[in-house]
């Protein structure tokens, strides 16, 4: 599975549950359409953290990495397996 | 105590006997004529006063449309007695609260074309008496709690139908539809205003009441010259998709709810030659507002205007409390020469402020002002929530979602969330698949604050489920949620 396909999965199963995944187009707005509220953008962060080992929270970030899947795929492949800061 | 109306069916009867006072479609179609009517009205005020000797107390009368129930009413009418219309879809202990609340003696109802007697056991003697001059007493629909009953005057009757028959030209033979069961405000205008000036009931039986087929063979053969229904009727007539169109009607008057612009423009191709009118009243109030359109407008319009107050109504738009002088969001306040003074044993008296000594009613729904002085409805009062802190009205949210050109109807509830407080849920049914979800979703965000976006989009097939209004019900679609 491509890091693109593994994020358009996790954000229909976790925020638009129904959705056929050919629907959600890599450079849907998810922020300007509601489907990720500024709540709900910690926690697709932390998941993402999780799952492919980027600290995030020692990253500079904006609200904009996470805009799109393509956005959040670009971001992803960026910082993957990055090391921690000490 | 007035008696006008009762009064002036009689007199009517004695003019023109033969005349057609309601047409009783069904297996063996028949004209009930004034004649008869006012004799079953008779026989009936014979019967009550042999077994109610107390003409003060009222009656309860839990029926369905025919011409035994419409005599009962005149019956009541005539003799001053208030009388307590009850939905024959009330469940029985809702019923007893309602008579037990009231002091109903008895409750009537009809089998075999006969009124029948259920007298009540031990009626409340510490109750204290329905308001002088009390007509009927009419109840609102429940939708939040234990239905409250709303006394109306003879006065008030009187003057509502007198306003009735003049804004619409009823008369001798005027044929008008009456959608509404027996229960409703609205036959106030097409029962009962309609015989008082001579005119014809043409009565929906209520049980076929959402069947299209038999909605459209009734308009065909009736030929109503007026048809005043809730949107549901509209919206059952124009997916129909039938050919037919219905030229005998003049006027149509659209009430209850807003009616979806989809179902709005082809209003024109099945009543060619119709005047429209958009209805605003309540229960408390009758009908307060009147907004008169064309064909064109009915389709151009995502929201019709609330239009201006009839002869005799003010309104007011009330913010935290204060009347609101120029454009703005606000509480509606009408005040109307047909309205009742208050609930029955001083329920909720807050919704009856008292301005210049006259009790005025606050009606929950929030309404626009704009620059000009005209009115839109927003939503209702209590169908305000607030998503992360955001207040929301989940009509206003609806209505952006059934404005899309693809949507045949939308309806938005709100359910618990521990993060956001309310999360938003839409149901939306679309005329065909060539919108997604999610394009819908866009749609709605560029026209509403970031809050309001639905959290969900359920996509349905099948209509919106209605409630006993005749709205779509929200409580049923939260169940479906649960």
């Amino acid at each position: 599975m491509t890091v693109k396909h593994d994020i358009t999965a996790h954000i229909i199963a976790e925020y638009l549950p129904g959705t056929p995944v050919e629907e959600l187009d890599s450079s849907y707005d998810l922020l300007e359409n509601g489907v990720i509220s500024s709540l709900e953008l910690l926690r697709l962060i932390a998941w993402l953290s999780d799952r492919y080992d980027i600290p995030f929270a020692d990253l500079e970030i904006s609200p904009d990495d996470f805009r799109s899947v393509g956005a959040i795929e670009k971001v992803v492949t960026r910082f993957e397996g990055l090391p921690a800061a000490e | 105590m007035s008696r006008s109306l009762a009064g002036d069916v009689i007199t009517l009867a004695r003019q023109r006997p033969e005349a057609p006072a309601l047409l009783c479609s069904g297996a063996q179609d028949q004209a009930v004529s004034y004649a008869e009517l006012v004799e079953e009205c008779e026989r009936v005020g014979a019967e009550l006063d042999a077994r109610y000797p107390d003409a003060g107390r009222p009656l309860a009368l839990q029926a369905a449309k025919s011409a035994v129930a419409l005599a009962t009413v005149l019956a009541c009418m005539r003799a001053g007695r208030p009388l307590l219309l009850a939905s024959t879809e009330l469940g029985r202990d809702l019923l007893a609260d309602l008579v037990a609340r009231s002091g109903c003696q008895a409750v009537l109802g009809v089998a075999d074309d006969a009124l029948t007697h259920r007298p009540v056991a031990q009626p409340d003697e510490s109750l204290p008496p329905v308001p002088e001059g009390t007509s009927l007493l009419l109840t609102t629909s429940g939708s939040t709690g234990t239905p409250k009953l709303v006394p109306l005057s003879g006065d008030a009757v009187d003057a509502f139908t007198a306003w009735a028959g003049t804004a619409f030209s009823l008369g001798a033979g005027t044929r008008v539809l009456n959608f509404a069961p027996l229960n409703f405000d609205l036959c106030l205008l097409d029962i009962w205003a309609t015989l008082r000036h001579g005119g014809c009931v043409v009565p929906v039986e209520q049980d076929r009441s959402v069947d299209p087929k038999y909605l459209i063979d009734l308009l065909e053969t009736a030929r109503p010259e007026i048809v005043q229904a809730v949107p549901m009727f509209f919206r059952l007539l124009t997916e129909a998709g039938v050919p037919q169109d219905f030229p005998s009607v003049r006027d149509v008057l659209l009430t209850g709810d807003h009616v979806h612009r989809s179902v709005r423009s082809g209003l024109s191709r099945l009543f060619p030659r119709a005047r429209f009118h958009n209805v605003y009243g309540c229960t408390e109030t009758n009908d307060s507002m009147l907004h008169t359109f064309t064909a064109e407008e009915a389709a151009a319009l995502d929201v019709l205007p609330l239009g201006g107050p009839l002869p005799g109504v003010q309104v007011e738009v009330l913010v935290d409390g204060e009347v609101l002088s120029g454009a703005g969001t606000g509480e509606l306040l009408v005040r109307t020469p047909f309205q009742t003074t208050g609930y029955l044993g001083d329920a909720a008296k807050d919704r009856f402020p008292v301005r210049d000594g006259r009790a005025w009613y606050r009606t929950g729904d929030v309404v626009t002002r704009s620059a000009d002085g005209g009115l839109a409805l927003v939503g209702r009062t209590d169908s305000q929530v607030k998503v992360r802190g955001v207040r929301i009205n989940l009509e206003e949210v609806e209505r952006v979602l059934n404005s899309h050109e693809n949507v045949a109807e939308a309806a938005v509830v709100a359910v618990p969330d521990p993060a956001a407080g309310r999360l938003l849920h839409a149901f939306v049914r679309r005329h065909d698949e060539t919108v997604t979800g999610l394009q819908l979703r866009s749609y709605c965000a560029a026209k509403v604050n970031r809050a309001a976006i639905p959290a969900a989009f359920h996509l349905v097939t099948d209509a919106l489920p209605i409630g006993p209004t005749g709205k779509v019900s929200r409580r049923l679609l939260l169940e479906r949620l649960a």
